[in-house]
């Protein structure tokens, strides 16, 4: 019977929540919200499935989380209307990357500053390093005309693009990959001895890597012109995908780069875990201001499968009309809404049939309860932390991606939407998965009925108008529901006792 | 019969605690060596040391003559160490059958193994579907030692094995230590001494974080004095 009880509270909150909405609202505008409170919840859940399996595996509670909804989000939207921003941007990051995996080997020549021997000249060696690494790359990257390139921004495709506009000619470009792979030659060190790694690795793998990053950077820096024509003559679908595909990979490169850099060297450390990733957040969404401008982006234009303007009478009729917007009991409810709802029930089913089935969910689910045991079985854990980090990291960007048609872009999407999977998190059960889903789910729903109730209010008999609800209700709605759940079970719907 | 283990002079800290104060020993291939002390004198610390889940500072471990500390806690296991830790650390979440699958390093080490392990421990065939949470004290000691068979495993670390045990089960378990030592060298620690007095070929008594005697059991038998002295118990 206890096994049953939290589906049981779960089915009842979820269940008292959609009655209220119908009782109060009616059936029309009830359906409605519920299937926003359904967009949302698989938004929600999309950033919580990584924030839950971090935590819950890591002991990390990652406040960066956000940052990579947000990148993910901002790198689909370019890559969807501004490849040209890309195209001359990424030869860069992946010229520095190229020169800090060859940097790397050089750790192991020089020998190591031992971080123990306190008052030794070496120590400081690497803050030396990594102070030139800093000031070669800022060599490298002075005079880039990046405010003509985040404002050139041919949406539209098939037009003729004026190349000239807004880019550097590919001699000045090569000389910065040039500062850049120096800069990184500097900076590979100081990460090796920040990692405390550097010994007992072939030197051939980062050497062939790192040729092979150089190598790319140059091979998209020369194909911007023919790859940036390619792009955009290609569909709106194609596009779509492409974005969704190359920020869902940009996410998860991040995180490994966030899990071994930053996270790393704290494991067992929670408050400077927290300060440090909450440190990040603020970082992240300045960068993005940096780049992007501090003004968002309208709503990214939406597949073709969603974008005619006319209203479908049922589903299947819309499979074949493609329009914008379906019939749900005599109202329009936007297409691209249930999209969402797949993308997070797929997600949801996926990630479940992985966690369940595969051999890296099964080293997952028995890390959750012991990592030094899974470890003592011969399982390279730390290689686990990372493969799970990039899994949520790439969730959560895709996330980022797919909201960008609903929301659009803006440097405080990250902090918004992290904090409501924040808590979606904490209702469902800390480092729970299925909590991580119905708490999203139940956060969702109050999102959504917090909000018609704002838009709609609730007709009391005897009364003119309706009782409305100011807009600070609907947001403090999600807060007040966490309080309700944590008053009565402190560790979530489906949270272990604690 | 080689050495197959060599812990030489190794120190310990845990926080600013330094629990291991110079703990040697030698396991020699194909035997069972009991690892004896009281509580706290630093049985654990040694294991987990041997192991690189708390690595030791200063020392050295050699495994099957080749030097180990300093390496990950993975790398070493994956040489061919299997450990069964004090409290049985099964996966509660996972199936018996997956709590086995876990420790394959190769594929189909299950395969490979299922037909001693199931000799040896019967019960687990029949639980092989049900979660490690609902298992007994008695059947989750049985799969932590099963799990540590699923690899080919040289040497056996096994950490307080009857605690918490019925006297029937002790039986039970002392039977198949036994009968596993025919295939791994086995390193044994355990409160019991009833029983490692009867397993064991030789010991390394440790008290406070430092070997203080070692030999044959057979003579350590005969020294009732020691055997009170250290470890509380009477023959």
């Amino acid at each position: 019977m206890k096994r049953y009880r939290a589906t049981f509270v779960f089915v009842l909150i979820v269940g008292s929540m959609v009655g209220l909405g119908y009782g109060l609202f009616g059936p029309q505008k009830a359906t409605a919200a519920v299937l926003s409170g359904l967009t949302l919840a698989a938004l929600y859940f999309l950033l919580g499935a990584g924030l839950s399996l971090i935590f819950g595996l890591m002991d990390v509670l990652n406040f960066a989380h956000g940052i990579l909804f947000m990148i993910g989000a901002y790198i689909g939207y370019t890559i969807f209307g501004n490849p040209r921003l890309i195209l001359n941007t990424a030869p860069l990051f992946l010229a520095l990357a190229a020169g800090a995996t060859v940097g790397g080997l050089l750790a192991q020549r020089i020998p190591d500053p031992t971080p123990r021997r306190a008052g030794s000249v070496a120590r400081y060696l690497r803050y030396l390093l990594l102070l030139l690494a800093v000031a070669v790359a800022v060599w490298g990257v002075r005079g880039f005309p990046l405010r003509p390139l985040v404002a050139f921004e041919p949406t539209t495709a098939g037009g003729a693009v004026p190349t000239a506009l807004a880019q550097e000619p590919i001699p000045r470009m090569l000389v910065r990959l040039v500062q850049l792979v120096l800069a990184g030659l500097l900076l590979g060190p100081v990460l090796a001895y920040w990692k405390q790694e550097g010994q007992r690795t072939s030197p051939w793998r980062p050497v062939a890597l790192g040729a092979g990053l150089a190598a790319l950077a140059v091979l998209l820096l020369l194909g911007r012109d023919v790859l940036e024509r390619f792009l955009l003559g290609l569909s709106v679908d194609v596009r779509f995908l492409l974005a969704l595909v190359t920020g869902a990979a940009t996410g998860a490169a991040l995180g490994v780069l966030l899990e071994t850099s930053l996270i790393r060297p704290f494991y067992g450390r929670v408050v400077t875990q927290i300060v440090l990733t909450l440190g990040l957040m603020f970082v992240g969404a300045e960068l993005v201001k940096f780049i992007w401008g501090k003004e968002g982006r309208p709503p990214m234009a939406v597949p073709s499968l969603f974008a005619e303007s006319c209203r479908s009478p049922n589903l299947i009729a819309w499979l074949t009309e493609r329009c914008s917007s379906i019939d749900v009991l005599g109202r329009a409810f936007p297409t691209y809404r249930l999209f969402i709802i797949a993308v997070g029930l797929v997600i949801l089913i996926g990630v479940a049939l992985l966690l369940k089935y595969s051999r890296l969910g099964m080293i997952v689910r028995a890390g959750v309860q012991d990592s030094a045991m899974v470890e003592a079985l011969g399982i390279n854990v730390r290689r686990v932390f990372t493969t799970v980090f990039a899994l949520g990291s790439a969730l959560a960007a895709l996330g980022g991606v797919v909201a960008a048609p609903f929301v659009g872009v803006y440097p405080e999407m990250g902090g918004i939407f992290q904090l409501q999977a924040f808590i979606a998190v904490v209702i469902g059960g800390m480092g729970s998965y299925p909590g991580t889903a119905a708490g999203a789910l139940v956060l969702g729903l109050a999102r959504a009925l917090g909000d018609t109730l704002v838009t709609t209010g609730i007709a009391l008999p005897g009364m003119e108008q309706a009782l409305r609800a100011s807009p600070a209700v609907a947001r403090a709605s999600t807060v007040l529901i966490m309080a309700i759940v944590l008053l009565v079970r402190p560790s979530g719907i489906f949270g272990r006792k604690i | 019969m080689g050495t197959l283990l060599e812990v030489r002079d190794i120190h310990t800290f845990i926080g600013q605690f330094h629990i291991l104060q110079g703990v040697s020993l030698e396991v020699p291939e194909g035997s069972i060596t009991a690892l004896l002390g009281r509580n706290g004198a630093g049985k654990t610390t040694t294991l987990k040391s041997i192991l690189g889940l708390t690595p030791p500072r200063e020392g050295r471990v050699l495994f099957a003559g080749e030097e180990i500390q300093g390496r990950r806690a993975y790398e070493i296991a994956a040489m061919g160490i299997g450990y069964v830790p004090e409290n049985r650390a099964i996966f509660v979440n996972l199936t018996v059958e997956e709590n086995l699958r876990i420790a394959e390093r190769r594929r189909g080490d299950l395969k490979r193994r299922a037909d001693f392990i199931f000799t040896l421990f019967p019960d687990l065939k029949r639980l092989y579907r049900l979660p490690g949470g609902q298992l007994s004290g008695g059947q989750q000691q049985m799969l932590a030692i099963a799990r540590a068979l699923v690899p080919e495993n040289r040497l056996l670390l096994i950490d307080e094995p009857s605690e918490g045990l019925a006297p029937i089960l002790i039986q039970e378990l002392m039977e198949a230590i036994r009968r596993l030592s025919a295939e791994v060298t086995i390193l044994l620690v355990d409160q019991n001494f009833q029983m490692t007095s009867r397993l064991a070929d030789r010991y390394f008594l440790i008290d406070d974080g430092r070997t203080i005697r070692s030999g044959m059991m057979a003579d350590l038998l005969k020294e009732p004095e020691v055997i009170r002295r250290y470890l509380g118990a009477v023959v």
